[in-house]
């Protein structure tokens, strides 16, 4: 269906139809994308994809049997299951989670994307048909595991925001658990307050007949840390544009990632970090394996704007490319207007090291098991710091993935 | 039993030619050294003996235990026995020593159709040979060779041998970079792991490391071939007139 078809439809279907303003705004979105008013050689949300391809699909949107829930594996330690977009509305001393209504439009309006040149943004915004209010009080540590289920066709545009308030200490895990032939065009809004320490991990490993476009912003307060790692196992299309806004002074963020790709899987990565405040660090990193006719593109940007004195912003991106037949674009950029700074890039892409894949073999592993053992290593130090279990779900998807090479 | 055989083996690497007509026979039990003047094919030996596939042999024959080495890729040659301690070891950042050998012992045994090292028997392995040698246990930890000393690496080497131990050793320039003190302790590692059923081939520049080894044979190598052999004493002759009267 058309982009046109769609939008007149379906549009009873959206949320925030009564607000004049953001009707007016999603009309005036719609004529822009349907005029294809965008620069098309330089906007980085057009890399692998184009416009009319992201303008059709059959919109379809009807959450009948929904489930959702929410559940104390044991103390502290959430499962929170979203089903096409929608969670179960629950509140105790630690946490509130709600889907979100009409009156948050003031939220919506003020969100920090706003100003985006993005065309996946511009979509969550046309056809936004759910979101979440989450909101992780003041002083409580605690684990949580997002899991995100879609039915079969749907097609979930969604905005949710996540407040993590004063001294919380939180382990976040988002799971993708996406059927088939749909479409998640899902954006996030993260506050992190003052000294909050959150680990948000992303697990995205789903069949290739689905597609997830995951945005997210985030804002740090003072003496708070971020810090996000995804990782992408998926067999269907991917793309991971991150931004995080480090406002308070001595607060930290890192965006990293590391993507597993095989036969026609293409991914598209975007980290971006904006300092606006001193002693700030960041850290962005992205990683990834390429096999058969896979492609991979990596955007990392470090803004630092004039006031930002002492920033330390770190950026890298690797790549292993398994044959000739792969690709991954990578296209680092810092942005510096202070003086006082420290702040490096670096990117290398290349075949398995032949003289490493030479001396295990002369130890007696096959080509085979010593290339495994490389590509094993590529990740290894990034399990290092990570929660046992997590660092275990990975190790297993990664075996998977190993395996999967050998039947190519 | 033929233990190995290099019959007039001519090699070329990108179109020059580095081997040319090169013999030698090595007996179960033997050491030979090979000393050399740089250039001379002395590490594209050892390399096209490990199967290094940059390397192109254009004629000639390898036997090693009865079997044609030649037709053998790089990790068959090694579950048969043959082991490169390299010039430079390379490192691998994020590959971990102890897994890396496991898996390497474990491709031999299962080679030789013998029962698999679990990983109990074979961590007492690991540290009795790293003790042996005086390695410290902590370095076990580590990836291979990543961060390691010049003398570390080679002893590091030393230490894979000894676990996986081959019939035939090559050592390319060990002596490569290391102080007196470092090679003292290499060479005991190399003492230590000699017996009547292990070979060895030594490649070195200089007559130091053969001063700890005492090998039973010495080959002089110019131009791709062997000009000259003997005993100990025609490493002594090199050492005092250099390469030029070969």
């Amino acid at each position: 269906m058309t982009l046109e078809n769609n939008f007149i439809h379906h549009s009873k279907e959206y949320i925030f139809l009564d607000n004049e303003t953001l009707s007016n705004h999603r009309e005036n979105t719609y004529k822009k994308i349907f005029q294809k008013n965008y620069d098309r050689k330089n906007n980085e949300s057009l890399k692998n994809i184009t416009i009319s391809d992201v303008s059709k699909f059959n919109y379809f949107y009807k959450p009948t049997k929904t489930n959702p829930t929410v559940s104390l594996i044991d103390d502290l330690n959430y499962k929170i299951k979203l089903v096409d977009g929608i969670c179960k509305n629950y509140e105790d001393e630690y946490i509130e989670i709600r889907n979100i209504t009409n009156l948050d439009f003031k939220i919506f309006l003020n969100q920090v994307n706003n100003n985006l040149d993005d065309i996946i943004i511009d979509f969550n915004k046309i056809f936004l048909n759910s979101g979440i209010f989450f909101n992780i009080k003041s002083d409580t540590k605690l684990k949580i595991r997002l899991v995100h289920d879609t039915s079969e066709n749907f097609t979930v545009f969604q905005n949710n925001f996540i407040n993590f308030n004063k001294n919380c200490e939180v382990q976040l895990e988002d799971h993708f658990n996406l059927t088939n032939n749909s479409i998640n065009n899902i954006n996030y809004n993260i506050h992190v307050d003052e000294k909050a320490v959150v680990k948000h991990n992303i697990f995205q490993n789903f069949r290739n007949s689905n597609k997830l476009y995951l945005t997210s912003n985030s804002v740090c307060e003072k003496k708070s840390s971020y810090h996000q790692n995804t990782y992408n196992f998926s067999e269907g299309f991917v793309r991971n544009f991150h931004h995080a806004h480090l406002n308070g002074e001595y607060s930290n963020a890192s965006l990293k990632g590391c993507f597993f790709l095989k036969n026609k899987n293409i991914c598209s990565n975007k980290t971006n970090i904006i300092h606006n405040a001193v002693n700030c660090v960041s850290d962005q990193t992205y990683k990834g394996i390429l096999n058969a006719h896979s492609k991979a593109s990596y955007y990392s940007n470090t803004f630092v704007s004039e006031n930002a004195q002492k920033t330390e912003g770190y950026q890298l991106s690797k790549g292993i490319l398994l044959t000739d037949n792969c690709s991954f674009f990578s296209k680092p950029e810092l942005r510096i207007f202070a003086d006082d700074v420290k702040c490096s890039h670096g990117s290398t892409i290349g075949p398995v090291d032949e003289s490493a894949l030479y001396y295990l073999r002369s130890r007696g592993m096959s080509k085979n098991e010593a290339m495994k053992m490389i590509i094993s290593s590529f990740i290894e130090e990034d399990l290092l710091n990570l929660d046992k279990n997590i660092a275990k779900e990975i190790s297993n998807n990664l075996s998977d993935y190993l395996k999967s090479l050998s039947n190519d | 039993m033929i233990f190995l055989n290099i019959n007039n083996l001519n090699v070329s690497i990108e179109g020059k030619k580095i081997l040319n007509d090169f013999n030698i026979t090595i007996n179960e039990g033997e050491v030979h050294a090979i000393m050399g003047p740089n250039g001379c094919g002395k590490s594209t030996l050892a390399n096209v003996l490990a199967g290094n596939e940059d390397y192109e042999v254009n004629s000639g024959k390898v036997i090693f235990k009865d079997e044609d080495l030649l037709d053998l890729n790089i990790e068959e040659r090694a579950q048969k026995g043959l082991f490169l301690a390299f010039q430079y070891p390379v490192e691998i950042p994020g590959v971990n020593i102890t897994p890396f050998l496991q898996a390497s012992i474990n491709s031999k045994l299962k080679n030789e159709k013998k029962p698999e090292l679990d990983n109990l028997s074979f961590a007492k392995l690991l540290r009795k040979k790293a003790e042996e040698l005086g390695i410290n246990t902590d370095m076990l930890k580590r990836s291979i060779n990543t961060g390691f000393s010049g003398g570390e690496k080679k002893r590091y080497e030393i230490l894979q041998m000894s676990v996986l131990n081959p019939e035939l050793t090559i050592f390319d320039e060990t002596d490569s970079g290391l102080d007196v003190d470092a090679l003292k302790i290499v060479t005991e590692g190399i003492n230590r792991f000699k017996n009547p059923k292990n070979s060895f081939l030594i490649i070195t520049h200089y007559q130091k490391l053969l001063d700890y080894i005492h090998p039973d044979h010495v080959h002089v190598m110019r131009n791709g071939k062997i000009v000259k052999s003997g005993d100990i004493s025609l490493a002594s002759e090199v050492e005092v007139s250099g390469y030029q009267n070969f």
